[in-house]
């Protein structure tokens, strides 16, 4: 497809690094890393553990009362103060714009916390478990609680596809903006770190640990403001980046198995660019899919070393940092756009996001 | 890429009333219910007991990999499976880069996660076996369909509750709609756990006895369990081959309801913006529609809600319409609810034969439609729209006309 044209004109991310995108940006600079062990009631006791890389204490003020926030789950927490300083960074007032503005996350986790709640309830007395967790168990909740507080009345859409969900999201988003169904979405993803998802992940040996390889998981929220090109310059909106290309393949490989042959991810890249009309010598920064587990990472590297020749881009990995799943790959677009809107320079970014089972997606964002 | 339009080509289906879909159309043309008591687990402690289970799941995956496998994934393959010979597609003639797969799903494989994690709870991590835990997530079945057949195309999941999979039906049409795909198997596949049962229960929504959409006495839903899978494909693709389209997919809106996150919005106003969007996408008016399948959940609040908003939506007109809830027989499949109202959509276009809404004794004042009450009307349908409304106010309407 050439695509339609669509803009970010604003970006956010609450992270375990901090909780707006220029924390997260400047943590991220500076080498710091949000991975530790994991602490806290009901961790077993084990040798090999894997760490994650969560948030901690974390409040919504100011974006969002506690009076209000107390209801919520984690995953919706975040995602409500990343929608409203991602709308506070594009100038976007909502205000006669309802219906005419979307909102389309990705999510990998959404609802773990209240659905474990829930579960422990019911094994004590299924007629008393509580009413106000059930409908924060479905994946949907962070978009839909943010569509209610914020009054948004257009698209309102969760994807759930692995680890690159929110560059799925951004996929679909650019039809939904060609065909007129809205002029601005919302795009992005929301996680939460669940206890005992996390002693699964890692009974399956897929997370890392001292003695093994594998990623580590993550969590939070982040947002870019996507809009039709026309509807940005009407309002006279700071345009960040333009939306170049979003590509999607999928390979046959088995649900869980993070499997790659570098020559499909070369092929998944080459569109990208191809689509965006960059030349390889076009990009400026590449934000890898690298996420610690080998048969992946190695994938990628060749996969780039062929696109990209002997002199290749600058390229960061912010998973070793934040850990991965869904609101990890929005981050990467966030700050896919910040740094084009700081650096226009920088000419093209490449976001690469290669899931389990063969979901294989590319964005580039080039300069407005 | 204007001027490419979607037809169906392939349907499949397992639900209660049978594995396959001829004998759940014959089940739903008949006025049968597949609502019974419980089996799939202890239901004893629960407030309700009933569900349209899936009593027998259907063969087509091999032992090894299905002892492995998710009963949702189970009953979405082999609905993969019967909607792809459907079709007639000759995979082998056909590019797998072109063909996408976008179901929708939520509940997925939480049975089995739910046993994880019962175990975990009563006997501590050495207890509990993980590996099924990761049968869980929602994208299971949309990624064991591409492995299975070796599809390379775009693929998504989209997990919006209870408009999950009539969402996806739009997804995969644009995806054609714009060039992306020629062929998209969508819909979805989604079963019962104690999770769902547990919560709507919580929340006081479901009825002891077997739900009676558009009744006076309806007390609220009884869950269901269904896979339903449509082949998507652009129009000219399908007649290149010589297949022959079941029926057209005529255009869908997605909206916000911005009201609350289990409550539907009263006054019918946020349902009937996304049918008149739906309507304008399609490029219908109240006039061509000839048959309304309502999500019609059988709770008090959708089934008044959902009655004004068709009458906001289409007028004078929406009284002439028939307008039948199938989950009075197959229960609410949740996050498949939209696929396989799908499929009764597009047959009901093809056969003209209306599917009844069962268990209907006593009307009610708010819901005065004509419900097609306990019995099967045939009539001419030219195009038809599905309703699928969701926790956090997620809405979907499709449209399908006759090919």
């Amino acid at each position: 497809m050439k695509g339609p044209v669509v803009v970010v004109t604003g970006a956010s991310a609450v992270t375990a690094l901090g909780r707006t995108l220029p924390d997260t940006r400047d943590a991220l600079a500076s080498g710091k890393s949000a991975v530790a062990p994991i602490e806290g009631p009901g961790v077993p006791e084990r040798r090999d553990r894997s760490p994650a890389a969560r948030i901690g204490s974390f409040t919504t003020e100011p974006e969002l009362p506690k009076s209000k926030a107390r209801r919520l789950d984690r995953g919706s927490q975040y995602a409500m103060v990343a929608a409203r300083q991602c709308l506070a960074d594009a100038g976007y007032a909502m205000k006669g714009r309802e219906e005419r503005t979307g909102i389309l996350f990705g999510t990998g986790s959404a609802g773990a916390g209240p659905l474990t709640e829930f579960e422990r309830q019911m094994v004590e007395s299924p007629e008393s478990a509580s009413p106000f967790l059930f409908p924060n168990t479905v994946s949907n909740a962070p978009a839909s609680q943010a569509a209610i507080e914020l009054g948004i009345k257009g698209p309102n859409v969760t994807i759930t596809q692995k680890d690159p969900a929110p560059l799925n999201a951004l996929f679909y988003g650019r039809m939904l903006v060609a065909d007129g169904r809205a002029d601005a979405l919302l795009v992005g993803a929301a996680d939460e770190w669940n206890l005992d998802y996390h002693l699964a992940y890692e009974r399956v040996r897929a997370t890392r640990t001292a003695t093994r390889p594998g990623f580590v998981l993550g969590e939070g929220a982040a947002v870019i403001l996507v809009e039709d090109e026309d509807a940005a310059r009407a309002r006279g909106a700071r345009i960040a980046a333009r939306v170049a290309s979003v590509v999607s393949w999928g390979a046959p490989v088995s649900p869980q198995r993070r499997r790659a042959d570098p020559a499909t991810l070369a092929g998944v890249v080459r569109a990208a660019l191809e689509e965006a009309g960059a030349a390889p010598g076009d990009v400026g920064l590449v934000h890898l899919s690298r996420n610690g587990v080998p048969a992946t990472d190695s994938a990628e590297d060749a996969a780039l070393a062929s696109v990209f020749g002997p002199e290749p881009p600058r390229a960061v990995s912010i998973k070793d940092a934040l850990g991965e799943n869904p609101a990890i790959a929005a981050v990467q677009l966030a700050l896919a756009a910040d740094a084009l809107r700081a650096e226009p320079t920088l000419g093209a970014v490449l976001v690469n996001a290669f899931g389990a089972g063969g979901n294989f997606l590319a964005a580039v964002l080039t300069a407005p | 890429m204007a001027g490419r339009r979607v037809v169906v080509t392939g349907l499949g289906a397992v639900t209660s009333l049978g594995k396959d879909l001829r004998s759940t159309w014959e089940g739903l043309v008949e006025g049968r219910s597949g609502i019974g008591p419980i089996t799939l687990f202890d239901s004893s402690n629960f407030r309700t007991h009933l569900a349209a289970e899936i009593r027998e799941l259907p063969e087509g995956v091999e032992p090894p990999l299905r002892r492995r496998l998710s009963r949702t994934d189970v009953i979405g393959l082999a609905a993969a499976a019967e909607a792809l010979a459907d079709s007639g597609l000759d995979l082998d003639r056909e590019e797998p880069a072109r063909i996408g797969v976008v179901l929708g799903a939520g509940v997925s494989g939480l049975l089995d996660s739910e046993n994880y994690l019962r175990a975990l709870l009563a006997k501590g991590p050495r207890g509990a076996r993980p590996t099924r835990v990761l049968n869980h997530p929602p994208d299971q079945t949309t990624d064991r369909i591409a492995e299975r057949w070796g599809f390379r195309g775009p693929r998504s999941t989209i997990t919006t509750a209870c408009s999950s999979s009539a969402t996806s039906l739009g997804y995969a049409a644009d995806l054609i709609r714009h060039g992306l795909c020629d062929v998209v198997v969508t819909g979805g596949a989604d079963t019962f756990a104690r999770l769902t049962h547990g919560g709507f229960n919580a929340l006081r929504s479901v009825d002891p006895e077997p739900c009676r959409p558009f009744d006076r006495r309806r007390k609220g839903l009884t869950i269901g369990e269904a896979a339903g899978i449509l082949v998507l494909e652009e129009e000219e693709h399908a007649r290149r081959r010589g297949a022959r389209p079941r029926a057209r997919f005529l255009g869908y809106a997605v909206t916000s309801d911005a009201h609350h996150m289990t409550q539907p919005e009263p006054t019918g106003e946020a349902g009937a913006r996304t049918l008149s969007a739906c309507l304008a996408a399609a490029g219908l008016n109240p006039e061509n529609v000839d048959y309304v399948n309502a999500h019609g959940t059988a709770t008090p609040q959708n089934d008044s809600a959902e009655t004004a908003a068709i009458k906001r939506a289409l007028g004078p007109r929406a009284y002439e319409i028939p307008t039948s809830s199938i989950k009075s027989m197959l229960g609410h499949c949740l996050c498949s609810a939209g696929a396989i109202e799908a499929v009764a959509t597009v047959l009901t276009i093809e056969t003209g034969i209306v599917p009844p809404t069962i268990s209907w004794g006593e009307r009610d004042p708010e819901c005065d439609l004509d419900v097609v009450p306990n019995v099967a009307r045939k009539t001419r349908v030219r195009a038809a729209l599905s309703n699928s409304f969701a926790f956090g106010g997620n809405s979907t309407v499709v449209a399908f006309g006759a090919a």
